[in-house]
């Protein structure tokens, strides 16, 4: 009695909600395309990689720290990109405008609240740039010890709904 | 003991309690499933394929079975899933809280409005599976609309 009632309940909320999907405002895909955490997709690279450059993390592994606020985003894209559209709480250190010649005190009054061995992971727009990569490879010859490279940056943030800081509106 | 659990008055107000919880909660997530989708991803235990299709059923089974409670309609099924629910929801939290996922609830709202830790969520929990527990046992069978 038990069970077949059980059974029943599940059909009529499957009918019900897989139903009512196809003609909601609100519609989903049946086939969710979430990332899971040990799926063996792993981060996206960058083409250019070299040995002893930062650790490429995945999406999943940048909301775990962002969750447990335990690392500081730094977008690397510029100001007028950051502005329209970055990873809540992030910093922007726009790498194509930074001054030039020795970085070291920039980098140092930028980022004078951490120590040098906490954690940083630094994005930008996705696949297409690399100005997260590069601007790793400088705080890295500074010698910043905890540094991450999320290489699906802002777009790939912004594909799983994650939370998002808008400083002002921007067409797409 | 025994008296205590059967009782008429203390079932019924168990059901209007524990049903209307589980109506309460499945009402966002029918909204807005692509939101509960997020939440469950937050927890990384259901495959992801799998997650959509759970954020399009689960909150109708909340609702059915949250009627069928205060309605006393496919009862004992209704029991069978609040109870399967809300074991498997405590399951769940305490996996990611294992893990040092910080999670947010998204019970009753979408993940990123929810306040409620991981704990208080737990203890809730626990105390809405003592009332589910005492309609696992009560033999009592007044106020419903069907009787089977």
């Amino acid at each position: 009695m038990a069970l077949r009632q059980t059974i029943y309940i599940l059909v009529i909320a499957s009918a019900l909600g897989l139903g009512l999907n196809l003609v909601s405002p609100n519609r989903v895909d049946f086939v969710g395309n979430w990332r899971d955490l040990h799926d063996g997709d792993g981060p996206i690279l960058p083409p250019d990689v070299e040995p002893g450059d930062a650790p490429f993390i995945a999406v999943d592994v940048a909301q775990l720290d962002f969750n447990a606020r335990a690392a500081l985003f730094v977008d690397a894209r510029d100001p007028e990109e950051f502005e329209c559209g970055t990873i809540r709480g992030a910093i922007n250190i726009p790498f194509e405008y930074l001054p030039e010649g020795d970085l070291g005190p920039y980098f140092d009054s930028v980022l004078s609240h951490l120590s040098k061995d906490e954690r940083i992971i630094i994005f930008c727009s996705g696949e297409e740039c690399d100005v997260s990569l590069h601007l790793a490879r400088n705080l890295q010859a500074l010698g910043y010890t905890d540094l991450a490279i999320f290489f699906g940056g802002s777009r790939e943030w912004e594909r799983f709904h994650l939370p998002i800081e808008r400083r002002r509106q921007c067409d797409e | 003991m025994r008296r205590i659990v059967d009782n008429d008055h203390l079932t019924m107000a168990v059901r209007v309690v524990v049903g209307g919880v589980f109506v309460s909660a499945s009402v966002y997530k029918i909204i807005d499933p692509g939101s509960f989708a997020r939440s469950i991803w937050y927890y990384h235990v259901v495959p992801g394929s799998l997650i959509n299709l759970l954020a399009l059923v689960l909150p109708w089974v909340e609702l059915a079975a949250g009627l069928g409670l205060m309605f006393g309609v496919l009862y004992r099924g209704a029991v069978v899933w609040v109870n399967f629910m809300t074991v498997a929801f405590i399951a769940a939290v305490t996996s990611a809280v294992a893990r040092g996922l910080n999670i947010e609830c998204g019970c009753f709202k979408a993940a990123d409005d929810a306040t409620g830790s991981a704990w208080q969520s737990l203890i809730l929990d626990g105390a809405l599976l003592l009332l589910i527990l005492q309609l696992w046992f009560s033999r009592s069978r007044r106020w419903m609309c069907a009787r089977k």
